[in-house]
């Protein structure tokens, strides 16, 4: 018989030889993938895009956007609700106190070049993902000037809107500022139903709308079913004001969050419903219930499941 | 396909799968969110129920919280829980009234069991980040009037400095006595097929009350312990 191998140090050897080679075709993949373009997620006229804090290991910080970009290629997504902690430098660390940390922030929004946005975009146009909104917690110590910055930035990273889970007291200062920029401002509802001023069932939805025809709705069917709401007839509704949802499934009454088609939100509908009327409402996909399964393995099960939904 | 590279393409298989056992890595397993499963078979169901139930995207697998949520490492109800059952209560209910931004969930529809598998994960990855942080303290001087009054308050039940605590400060060096504090090795061994250990009240009781000490410990209390225990002489 044909000797094969000298000794296992030279088998070794040859295995991890092919590492390199396997790696590059992993990345030749991605760029073929790259290259299908920004409606790679557009299913039957169903747009869908994803919430990233779906990778819950992946730490949300500029140095993994890179892998961020790199999952969201694997999971066949094309578009993205980007969170601005992707994007913006952080100053808070030992022996910064907090006030400092946010004069530093702020300072940066006032006087970042519009290249520091375009080369981001860039990253995302190249891999074939738009950027359909920009998720920054707006507070009160934001400035004027500094909300036009966040404005501004996200205009240049392709967003339609940005999108923020603050009460109707801000929204309300809010809601003068997406109009000059040609931008949408999206509120996004959770489940506090001991808070006057949260965001949570139709009727907060409805008020926040009134203050600007810019205010949109980024209905989260995870939270508005968790509140008892009626997400179908939500959608019915107040279609013409929607954004998009935040599509994910959870127990009525409080209750937690389930994998897809576990929960009470009516997912199926949903997406029959926007695909039926052709309503642009973009289908952010989001998860926040438990699983051993990696983030993109997760990912692609509810990207699966809502692909049949919609087939 | 040749003999050769077939014998090539199983290699390159085999290797891969043992490198994966090696680091934990399967599928449908995220061992860089959970960690590597546990030798304690019964302890990695609690904590794969503690993440399959969702707590560990807001409270994180180790308890270190992520966002809003409340630090369970910090948490009086978990430090004043006995047997899981105030845990159990605050999952059954949840939170619905917070002026957080969104209130925890209910569990009601979970069995007794899973509940139970929830408390108890987060009881043990609270005494791991306690032992974990005091263990990992320079040893600093400590006050041994205090640390005789802590004893006096909470081991002078089970314990005597004239019995079987009498000459401990001259059989340790201080960190072994103090992992002792900490972690006494008689009473050591979670593992779940430790039938006989596990049956033994004495033990059992022992056990228990020293997860709650650990669990509720500060670095000063266990320095000023050590202390008072490196005097008994």
């Amino acid at each position: 018989m044909k000797k094969r191998f000298h000794s296992r140090r030279e088998f070794g050897k040859l295995v991890f030889a092919g590492v390199p080679a396997l790696t590059a075709l992993q990345g030749a993949t991605l760029h073929a993938q790259s290259a299908a373009g920004s409606n790679r997620s557009r299913i039957n006229g169903v747009q869908f895009g994803l919430q990233p804090f779906c990778y819950h290991d992946l730490v949300m910080t500029p140095d993994n956007r890179r892998t961020l970009i790199n999952r969201l290629v694997q999971n066949g997504l094309g578009m993205v609700e980007l969170h601005a902690t992707w994007v913006e430098p952080r100053f808070a660390a030992a022996g910064v106190s907090a006030e400092a940390a946010r004069d530093r922030i702020r300072q940066w929004r006032l006087t970042t070049p519009p290249a520091f946005y375009q080369s981001i975009r860039k990253e995302f146009d190249d891999a074939g993902i738009a950027i359909f909104s920009y998720y920054v917690n707006l507070d009160d110590s934001y400035t004027d000037a500094e909300i036009d910055a966040v404005f501004k930035g996200a205009k240049i990273l392709g967003a339609e809107g940005c999108v923020g889970s603050q009460g109707l007291r801000l929204t309300e200062r809010l809601a003068a500022f997406p109009g000059k920029h040609g931008m949408f401002m999206g509120v996004h509802n959770h489940a506090n139903l001991s808070d006057p001023d949260a965001l949570n069932n139709e009727a907060s939805f409805v008020k926040a709308l009134s203050f600007s025809p810019h205010v949109k709705a980024t209905l989260d069917t995870r939270h508005y079913t968790a509140a008892n709401g009626d997400c179908l007839e939500f959608l019915a509704r107040h279609h013409g004001r929607i954004s998009s949802v935040h599509l994910g499934d959870r127990k009525r009454n409080n209750g937690r969050s389930t994998p897809f088609g576990e929960g009470d939100a009516p997912i199926i509908p949903i997406l029959r419903m926007i695909r039926d009327n052709q309503w642009p409402i973009v289908a952010l996909l989001e998860f926040e219930h438990g699983t051993l399964r990696t983030g993109v393995e997760e990912v692609q099960l509810m990207f699966d499941y809502c692909k049949r939904a919609v087939a | 396909m040749s003999k050769w590279r077939y014998v090539l393409v199983c290699g390159v298989v085999l290797m891969g799968s043992a490198a994966a056992a090696q680091s934990g890595r399967r599928a449908g397993y995220d061992v860089d969110f959970i960690g590597p499963p546990l030798a304690d078979s019964v302890m990695q169901y609690n904590k794969e129920s503690y993440v399959t139930y969702g707590c560990a995207y807001c409270h994180g697998v180790d308890l270190v919280p992520r966002g809003e949520a409340a630090d369970l490492r910090q948490s009086a109800v978990v430090g004043s829980d006995v047997d899981g059952s105030a845990i159990v209560r605050v999952l059954r209910a949840g939170i619905p009234k917070t002026s957080k931004l969104s209130p925890m969930p209910q569990y009601s529809d979970l069995s007794d069991q899973q509940l139970n598998a929830i408390a108890a994960w987060i009881h043990y990855a609270r005494r791991r980040d306690r032992l974990t942080t005091i263990t990992r303290a320079n040893l600093s001087p400590g006050n041994a009037t205090a640390g005789r009054t802590y004893f006096e308050q909470r081991c002078s039940s089970c314990h005597s400095t004239s019995g079987d605590l009498a000459g401990l400060g001259k059989k340790y060096e201080p960190a072994r006595l103090r992992a002792q504090i900490l972690e006494p090795s008689a009473l050591a061994g979670d593992g779940s097929f430790k039938v006989d250990a596990l049956q033994d009240s004495r033990i059992a009781e022992g056990r228990r009350r020293h997860h709650a000490l650990l669990e509720n410990y500060s670095a000063g209390q266990v320095a000023d312990l050590l202390a008072f225990v490196q005097g008994l002489n």
